[in-house]
């Protein structure tokens, strides 16, 4: 591939002058003026606290705020405000920022973080949020030293989580994903993440950087190509995690379509690796595995059925042609039964998983189309965990969670089957 | 030279530091002496130095190189006499040398007369000479300095069978501030060497002065009355001397020993040596303006004293837990190069024998605001012995030449006050004065060119400072002026080649002459001035509006 110029002057000016780094923590934003200050400043705690010798780099990569956001971080004065006074670093905190488009692109941002990473030669990165209100100092240096330190190459997090929280990830993502690369990372959908050097060198010479999955999600794709060419995955533990403030974050359809979208994507663009796989192996993990709380009371979210009910039948055709007639007869049946005794069991939750795979694979409709037609199967899903673990403890919780990971690679051998078959 | 110039020659010094032991032996008995540093005036000349400070050739147990003093009026029989002192003195000032001797106030050797009378009897009219308690529980929260070697301030004298005061080595008893008859003879000890003709004074240890209950015990009101008084003195009856103070303080405590102009003259800014290591380790400039940000003004007739490396260890008593590991783990990764809260290590093997490292920090001393000061057989390169034991690895014999002891003396080899440093890299036979001589190229002769480039100027000893911020944190860049003379100061601090753009906005219109090959660089304009410099490089230009 020619490599395309993607850098402006300004920002390889700010780069020469920071040279060689050992540490990056990269911020993507779009308008985030009211928040990044503080992820700023605990980003910069953390380079004080726990690399107070190192070369360190913050950089902000800005999808065209209009708020100056990347002024903020530019121009505030990190050392004598905040929580840290008192704390110094024995080497310049360096902050460089650049927007890398007009309108925000995940994607494109990560590919300028890469880009970044590459030329300052940096060892270990994180990507942070500036939406995550409670980022704390010791996430950073959680998310930095396993690549920093001990050689590992993507760093997923793992948060402290009620048991209604995560929910798409619990039953979803997390468990297709460990059957599906034999790895078992629980978050590899999320907003922090950490990566090494030799991986950003790797995903930045990939040709991905026009795929639509990948400019909206493309953290999961990283851990993936780690996975796949053999390089050290870990989970470092972060801690409770706020939800983004109401109207910040993306809405269930959009989180749908993004992350499982991409997961399907991946699954296509690394079928040479996970089509000869099974099993799944445990990844190292840095403080506890996971911290459920139980003590949030299921919502009702009767709404949620409806919306299943309604989906099942407007999307009739549309999921004839993507599930096998027996799995759909199947999600039909549940759809017809009492709000209060539904249940969308693990055996043909996966089933209907792994049959709209292989059709994405087969492109049997518009794969966008697709992935949307799942959204009101989720809700079903979603609708039926409330219902079963609406006084499940957290051990239950994961005992549950553990039975679906176990489905997801018992049926694997049928995923493949239907991956291979010929339409 | 206008009167009022010539009274402030010290702020135009570089000093060199030697003590007469090492420097040269003209008698053969293993020691070097004042006959031999004589000798040896030529080479300082030639060098360029325009000052020397010797450290104490006092009769003296050397049982801590001399700074326990047992006679304060007469020369150590090993180095010579009075009188050789005396023709030393004038030849340097034949020269254009001034020098500066040492005088420790603090305390005495507990060999010296005044102490031994004072511990012989409860009674005697000396006994109150020195600082005597009943308990050792007076003064409880003062720190300890000699951590590796002494558990108390206190000593327990078994002939007057009390304990006595000590912020050294309990062989140094302090004497008593307090007691106007120590005053007068420490004042009589000033007039001794005033009087023969010396140029100034430094004077160790003087936060310690004075006691006082519940405090410190450092950097007293009452100790700045004493060296107040003592300023008076000199002022009114020997104008044009000069008083140095040592004072291992941060600057903001240091300040106070130059007052309003009326104690010391200099001073020595002792957290900025270990901050300018740590510049050049960590590959930016932070450490450098961080402490330099924290420097207060000093009065106009004031200055202070910079150096890289001394006899003493590289102390590390005026930098943060966390730089003093930082340091040791850069600079003293065996144990045995390490000393009290310090490294007993010389510039060269410090910088691993890097020439560039050696001449980026030796120019940064001579380009920054102060008054620099050399350490002897720093200008060669020379090596250190860590095995000596205390800080004697660093007082080896100078190395003369690749002969016999190193042309330092005739005795023979087991008679020399300390073994010389003989290995490959840095021994006698690798490094000395006469092969560097040879050679144009050598590290003595850049030192040379360099000193002598600081000299065509007063710009640096004299002028003020501006920092530049490039962006390029790896570039430690300033502006001194004086005047209408201006030196623009560019340093790469890392170990690659760089580039640097300058915010010269306010030099429009100048031309940059690079000061060592008097080469003309582009006219600066309204862009950033572009610069690239080597690993290590540094430049100064002088700035023209031509």
């Amino acid at each position: 591939m020619a490599e395309d110029i993607f850098l402006g002057d300004d920002f390889l000016r700010q780069l020469m002058s920071v040279g060689e780094a050992d540490l990056l923590v990269a911020v993507p934003s779009y308008n985030n003026a009211g928040t990044i200050g503080q992820t700023v400043q605990a980003i910069e705690e953390s380079y004080q606290r726990s690399f107070v010798r190192d070369r360190v780099v913050i950089l902000n990569v800005d999808g065209g705020s209009s708020d100056h956001t990347t002024d903020v971080v530019v121009n505030m004065n990190g050392r004598k405000s905040g929580p840290h006074r008192g704390l110094t670093s024995l080497r310049t905190v360096h902050r460089v920022a650049t927007q890398y488009a007009k309108s925000p692109s995940q994607g494109m941002a990560l590919r300028t973080i890469l880009a970044t990473v590459d030329l300052l030669r940096a060892r270990s990165c994180a990507i942070v949020s500036p939406a995550t209100t409670n980022l704390d100092a010791s996430w950073i240096a959680n998310l930095l030293r396993p690549a920093y330190r001990q050689e590992f190459d993507f760093v997923a997090p793992l948060y402290a989580r009620s048991k209604n929280q995560g929910l798409l990830a619990r039953n979803l993502l997390y468990p297709m994903s460990r059957a599906v690369f034999g790895q078992r990372i629980r978050e590899m959908y999320s907003e922090e993440w950490g990566f090494s050097g030799r991986l950003a060198a790797q995903c930045l010479s990939q040709n991905v950087w026009n795929v639509e999955a990948i400019r909206e999600r493309p953290e999961a794709w990283m851990a993936i190509t780690a996975i796949s060419s053999g390089m050290k995955c870990c989970q470092s533990f972060l801690g409770p995690k706020a939800p983004p403030a109401a109207g910040t974050g993306p809405n269930f359809v959009e989180a749908v379509r993004q992350t499982v979208g991409n997961l399907f994507w991946c699954l296509e663009n690394f079928q040479g690796f996970w089509l000869d796989r099974k099993g799944s192996a445990s990844v190292a993990t840095f403080g506890p595995e996971h911290e459920l709380t139980a003590e949030e009371k299921a919502p009702s979210r009767k709404q949620f059925f409806e919306m299943f009910q309604k989906g099942v039948s407007e999307l009739e055709p549309i999921l004839a042609t993507i599930l096998a007639p027996d799995t759909h007869a199947q999600v039909k049946r549940i759809a017809e039964l009492d709000p209060s005794k539904f249940r969308f069991g693990p055996e043909l939750w996966v089933k209907t998983l792994y049959e709209f795979a292989a059709s994405y694979h087969r492109s049997v409709i518009n794969r966008d189309h697709m992935v949307q037609a799942l959204v009101p199967l989720c809700r079903g899903q979603m609708y039926s965990f409330f219902l079963e673990h609406a006084d499940s403890s957290a051990e239950e919780i994961e005992a549950n969670s553990e039975a679906v990971c176990l489905e997801f690679e018992r049926q694997k051998a049928y995923l493949i089957e239907r991956w291979k078959a010929k339409s | 030279m206008a009167p009022q110039d010539e009274t402030l020659w010290y702020k135009d010094a570089v000093i060199y530091q030697l003590h007469v032991r090492t420097f040269c032996d003209s008698d053969g008995n293993g020691s070097g002496d004042f006959r031999g540093l004589t000798n040896k005036l030529d080479y300082l000349q030639e060098l360029g130095i325009n000052a020397v400070w010797l450290l104490p050739f006092y009769p003296s147990p050397l049982r801590d190189d001399g700074y326990d003093i047992a006679n304060y009026t007469s020369v150590n029989p090993s180095y010579g006499t009075v009188e050789d002192f005396k023709t030393f003195l004038n030849a340097a000032h034949s020269r254009h040398i001034r020098v500066i001797t040492e005088l420790v106030l603090n305390h005495t050797s507990d060999q010296h007369p005044w102490f031994q009378e004072a511990r012989s009897s409860r009674d005697n009219p000396k006994r109150d000479w020195y600082v005597w308690s009943d308990t050792d529980t007076r003064y409880q929260n003062v720190r300890i300095i000699f951590l590796d070697t002494e558990m108390s301030n206190w000593a327990w004298d078994p002939i007057s069978k009390s304990y006595y005061w000590h912020r050294f080595f309990s062989h140094q008893p302090d004497l008593n501030f307090d007691n106007p008859a120590v005053r007068e003879a420490m004042w009589e000890v000033m007039k001794f060497w005033l009087d023969i003709g010396v140029d100034g004074f430094r004077l160790d240890a003087v936060p310690y002065l004075v006691e006082r209950e519940g405090t410190s015990c450092e950097n007293l009101p009452e100790t700045h009355a004493v060296i107040r008084e003592l300023r008076k003195r000199l002022d009114a009856a020997y104008p044009g001397k000069m008083l140095l103070a040592e004072a291992n303080q941060w600057p903001a405590d240091v300040r106070a020993y130059f007052g309003e102009g009326d104690e010391f003259h200099m001073a020595f800014h002792f957290p900025l040596m270990p901050r300018m290591f740590m510049a050049v380790k960590l590959e930016d400039r932070k450490p450098i303006i961080d402490i330099l940000e924290q420097t207060p003004q000093i009065p106009e007739n004031c200055q202070w004293c910079v150096f890289l490396r001394n006899h003493d260890e590289l102390t590390l008593e005026m930098v943060t837990d966390i730089e003093r590991d930082y340091m040791y783990d850069a600079f003293a990764n065996d144990k045995e190069m390490r000393i009290n809260l310090g490294i007993r290590r010389r510039l060269a093997p410090m910088m691993e024998n890097d020439r560039r490292r050696v001449e980026l920090l030796n120019g940064l001393l001579l380009s920054m605001p102060g008054t620099p000061i050399i350490y002897y057989g720093d200008e060669i390169g020379m090596g250190d012995n860590v095995y000596l034991g205390d800080r004697n690895g660093m007082r080896t014999p100078m190395q003369w030449n690749g002969g016999w002891n190193a042309g330092f003396s005739s005795a023979d080899p087991e008679r020399l006050y300390s073994p010389l440093i003989s290995n490959p890299v840095y021994g006698y036979q690798a490094i000395n004065v006469d092969s560097q001589r040879r050679s144009a190229h050598s590290l003595l002769s850049w030192t040379k060119s360099v000193i002598q480039t600081r000299n065509s100027s007063k710009v640096f000893s004299r002028g003020s400072i501006e920092f530049l911020n490039p962006s390029n944190h790896r570039v430690l860049a300033y502006v001194r002026q004086l005047g209408e003379e201006k030196v623009l100061v560019v340093n790469n601090l890392s170990s690659s080649a760089q580039a640097v753009e300058l915010n010269l906005q306010s030099y429009k219109g100048h031309i940059p002459i690079e000061m060592f090959g008097r080469n003309l660089f582009p006219r600066i304009g309204e862009l950033p001035y572009l610069l690239t410099l080597g690993p290590y490089q540094f430049f100064w230009f002088r700035l023209r509006r031509i």
